[in-house]
Formats: structure tokens, sequence, C-alpha cells
């Protein structure tokens, strides 16, 4: 087991990472690009200069507006996408929980699906074998999960890959809004899962709008707008801030 | 708490070196479980919601065989190298064409068509292309079953040199994977590129020996158009050690090994270097 002197989980390194906005793309439009010497579309900031570290252990939440750059910063974390300029590191083994069951297929049925997601999160299919009936049972699938995926509500679609994520074992959990999703009684479950994660010291990136929610839950928070971080500290304090600047935030509570 | 990865992680490499770049092949074989569970998935999603499933893998290729026997064979006479039977000729030919062409169709739109998962969560991207290639292996599969029954129609036996098949089909395979990474690469950024493949698909068919047998029927002067081809130097090959019994000819397949290989380590170090705007450009 890793202790927290073992250095910074996540690092960011005076990380900006900008997108080019086109506005087609087909041949046609580089072939003219290239004969005109003028880019193929304009350049958009999402994130500028951010540095930050997450240590082991620690729980952090990152707020914002929207657009403020937050989900970016989560997606840099996740290793889908890499920064324009500076570094990220990251260590160990990370499970996103964005937009869950992104990875299921329709025509498959539930326990497929478990197989599946689990081995694109990076688990083995011997270590599926072992969480399969305690992912089942806390999505509470049991009759349902010989069914194709399609016909699942939404709600039961979100469980099975809230389940499924938060039985991969992971170092790192990446959290984007996904407790919006299932009824309130999931949703405490869900939190209650996630409290159960915080005691073992599993690390815990929380991306919301919530003010609430991260003032409530997390050690530390840092605050991202318009590609810059505003602020960095104590959760409460942080939160305290963004609502004083911003009176008419969005969506307090879960 | 076991731990299955390496602590440091580098999820999208950057490295310009090529060594570095193709070690990332062993990711690929690290990940031989998600790689199952994804060809499993295009599998399922292939042929579900179709009254016939599995049998249109059946329908396809018998379909295609019946018509170009008729129209090359009854029609235009084009006739088979040693007189075997004409439809036993192409559909040697046939099946590992068709493997050739719906792989590669399929295998460019294969991370165009993931982008909800490209830009959640993070795999080696190269699973993608490849399962897609895999998948097709069941196609094939099935067209080596109908040929199967069509030597017992025609009362002959594979040859004895058909112990290369599996040397002949790893080139085979090698070449597939080579052009599909960096095509489905490139697809995410031009979708011109799947309607190129599809171009490219048809006149690469007229080029391949697959209607018509690799002899001196083609004149001398084009005849290294089909030695830089390793479809038609394969294609030929096939034949000879399932139809005609003798070995290929290592000459030609050597050179084909050495295109399908190149290709491969290009096509891979082209993927690997466009991999991290991946999620960006989707």
């Amino acid at each position: 087991m890793r202790t927290a002197s073992d250095g910074p989980e996540i690092e960011f390194r005076n990380v900006s990472k900008s997108f080019v906005l086109r506005d087609s793309r087909t041949l046609r439009d580089l072939a003219a690009s290239l004969i005109a010497r003028r880019p193929l579309g304009h350049e958009f900031f999402a994130l500028q200069d951010v540095s930050f570290t997450v240590e082991h252990g620690e729980c952090v939440g990152i707020i914002g507006r929207n657009g403020s750059g937050k989900s970016t910063a989560l997606k840099l974390i996740a290793g889908v996408t890499a920064p324009t300029k500076g570094e990220v590191l990251v260590v160990g083994r990370v499970s996103p929980l964005i937009e869950l069951g992104a990875g299921f297929h329709p025509d498959l049925t539930g326990r497929e699906n478990v197989h599946l997601n689990a081995s694109i999160l990076g688990m083995t299919s011997k270590e599926i074998e072992e969480e399969f009936d305690a992912i089942v049972e806390f999505a509470e699938l049991q009759e349902f999960i010989d069914t194709p995926v399609k016909r699942y509500s939404s709600g039961m679609y979100a469980r099975l890959g809230f389940a499924v994520a938060v039985h991969s074992n992971p170092d790192l959990l990446l959290v984007d809004e996904v407790l919006s999703v299932g009824d309130a009684f999931f949703q405490t479950k869900s939190l209650a899962k996630m409290r159960e994660f915080k005691d073992q010291g599993t690390t815990i990136v929380l991306v919301s709008h919530s003010p609430a929610l991260v003032a409530e839950f997390c050690d530390r928070a840092i605050w991202i707008d318009h590609g810059h971080k505003l602020a960095e500290g104590r959760a409460d304090d942080v939160v305290a801030e963004y609502l004083e600047r911003i009176p008419h935030g969005s969506g307090v509570g879960v | 708490m076991a731990r299955a990865y390496p602590l440091q992680r580098k999820p999208l490499r950057t490295s310009t070196n090529p060594i570095a770049v193709w070690l990332g092949l062993f990711d690929l074989w690290r990940r031989r479980d998600l790689l199952w569970h994804m060809t499993v998935r295009h599998l399922r999603g292939q042929y579900k919601q179709s009254v016939l499933g599995y049998a249109w893998a059946f329908v396809n290729p018998l379909s295609q065989m019946v018509i170009m026997s008729f129209v090359f064979s009854t029609i235009l006479h084009v006739g088979s190298q040693n007189n075997e039977p004409y439809p036993l000729f192409l559909f040697v030919g046939l099946v590992p064409w068709l493997f050739f062409s719906s792989a590669l169709a399929s295998g460019t739109d294969a991370v165009t068509g993931a982008a909800s998962l490209v830009t959640k969560v993070y795999f080696p991207r190269e699973v993608l292309p490849t399962a897609a290639v895999f998948t097709k292996l069941v196609d094939l599969f099935f067209g080596f079953v109908i040929l199967g029954m069509l030597m017992v129609y025609y009362g002959t036996l594979p040859a004895a040199t058909v112990y290369w098949f599996p040397l002949l089909f790893a080139i085979h395979m090698i070449f597939v994977l080579g052009l599909v990474y960096p095509l489905c690469a490139l697809n995410l950024y031009y979708h011109d590129v799947r309607f190129l493949v599809g171009v490219v698909l048809t006149l690469w068919f007229y080029l391949t020996p697959v209607l018509y047998p690799l002899d001196d029927r083609v004149p001398h002067r084009y005849q290294w158009i089909y030695d830089i081809n390793p479809n038609a130097v394969l294609i030929d090959a096939y034949r000879r050690v399932i139809l005609y019994g003798n070995d290929p000819d290592w000459k030609k397949v050597g050179l084909g090994a050495i295109i399908a290989v190149g290709t491969f380590l290009l096509g891979y170090y082209i993927f690997k270097r466009m991999e991290a705007g991946f999620a960006d450009s989707i």
C-alpha cells in the first residue's frame, strides 16, 4: 500500500489545453487551407497555465461554471486527451465515472456489458469473475442481468455503469456530475460508496457545479473559470468565495 | 490491494522514437482480455436485429460466387488455372479477398464509431481497429466452411501443402492491420477517407487475381503490378497450397511479407503518433 509520502497522485505542471475549432473537415478544405496557408480553424483555450497537485488519498473538488474548463481538466486526468503545453502526471489506475455506461453496447446483455466495461477500465478476466456478483448486487439488477441493456431504463443503465466503475479497484476515482442520475435511493447509496472509498484512502477528484456537494464531500477545492485557476484551498473556503462571486450559482444541492 | 498495472502511467505517448512507439504493441498484448471482449461486442452487434443473423455470413460469399461464376466462366469463358472447376478456383481467391475488403472497410470506421468511449476513458486505441479486423475472421471461417462443402461437391480434397496456409494468412493479417491503423486514424480527421477506401477497394479487386489466374495471360511487362500487391501474391499462393499442391513462390511471398511488415510498422507508427489527438477530433 502506498502512503501519502510517495508523492502526488496527480500533478498538473503549467498545463494549457487548446482546441482548434474547425468548421468543416473534408480533404477539400484541407487542400484549400494548405494552398492559402491559412489555419483550418481558430484556436480556443480550454485551460491556460493551470498547475496543481492532488496527493494520494485526498478528495479534491473542481468547481466552476459550465464551459469553465473543468471537464477538460478531468479528461486530461483520465488520459483521453493530451495537454497542448505543460505536463500532466498521473499515477495508478484511474476509473472515470464520466457519463456512466459510455461503453455499453445496447444489444449486449447486462452480463456481457459488465465484462466489456470492466475490461475497458483495465480489469483482467479473473478480477471481473471475482467482482461480478458484487457488481450485480450493487446495481440491484439480479433479475435483469441477462436482458439486453437497450431494454433498461436510464436509471438501471446508470446503476450498472456506476457499479462496474466502483468495483474496478481504482487508485483514483474521477466523478463528473454522475450523482444526478438515478433515484434518491441510489444517489444516497452512491454517495455512501464514495465515502467508503474516501475512508479507504482512494484519491477522488469530483467535478461539479454543485458547490454544496463539494463543500460537504471534499477536503480541498480548485476553482476554475475561463480556463484559469482562480482559487485553490480548503473546500469550505473556496466554495464560500465562489458563492460570493457568483451569487446566483447554478444548481445547489445534489 | 493487487495492482495489475505499473504505477507510473503515461497514457498518451507523444514519443517520436519509432522503437518507443512500437513497444506500444506490448500494451495490446497485455490488454488481450479487452481485445476479446471488444471483438465479441462487434460480432454481437453485427447481425443482431437481422432475421437471418449469422446466415448472412454465408449468403454474401455464396451469392457472389454464383453470379461471378456465371458471368466470368459461363459468359466470358475466363477459365481457371489448371482446369479445376471455375467456382472452386474463384472461391479460394474470393474468400480471402472478402475478408480483406470487409476488414479494411469496418476497421476504417472503428475509431469514429466508438466516439463515446474514446472521449471518456483511456485504453490502447489500437484495440478498436484490431477488434474490428478480428471480427471478420468469423466471416472468413464461414467462407472456408462453404469452400469445404464446394470441395466435397467437386470430389476434391485440399492439397497436402495446405499446411502453409496459416503462415500465408498471418502475412495477410499483418498487411490488413498495417493498412487499417492509419486509415481509421485519418478517418477521424477527414471523413472522406472511408469513401476513398470504398473506391480503392473496387479498383484493387480488379487488379487482384480473384476472377482470373495469375498465369501467362498477364503480360510480362505488367507483372510487377502483381508482385508489389500482397493481395495478389497471397491469393496466388493460397491457390498453390490449397488446390495445386505446390509450394508458394517464396521469392514473391518474401517480397509480399516485407511489404506487409513494412506497412504494419509504418501504419502502427502513424496511428500512435495521431492517437493523442483522437478525443479532440471526434
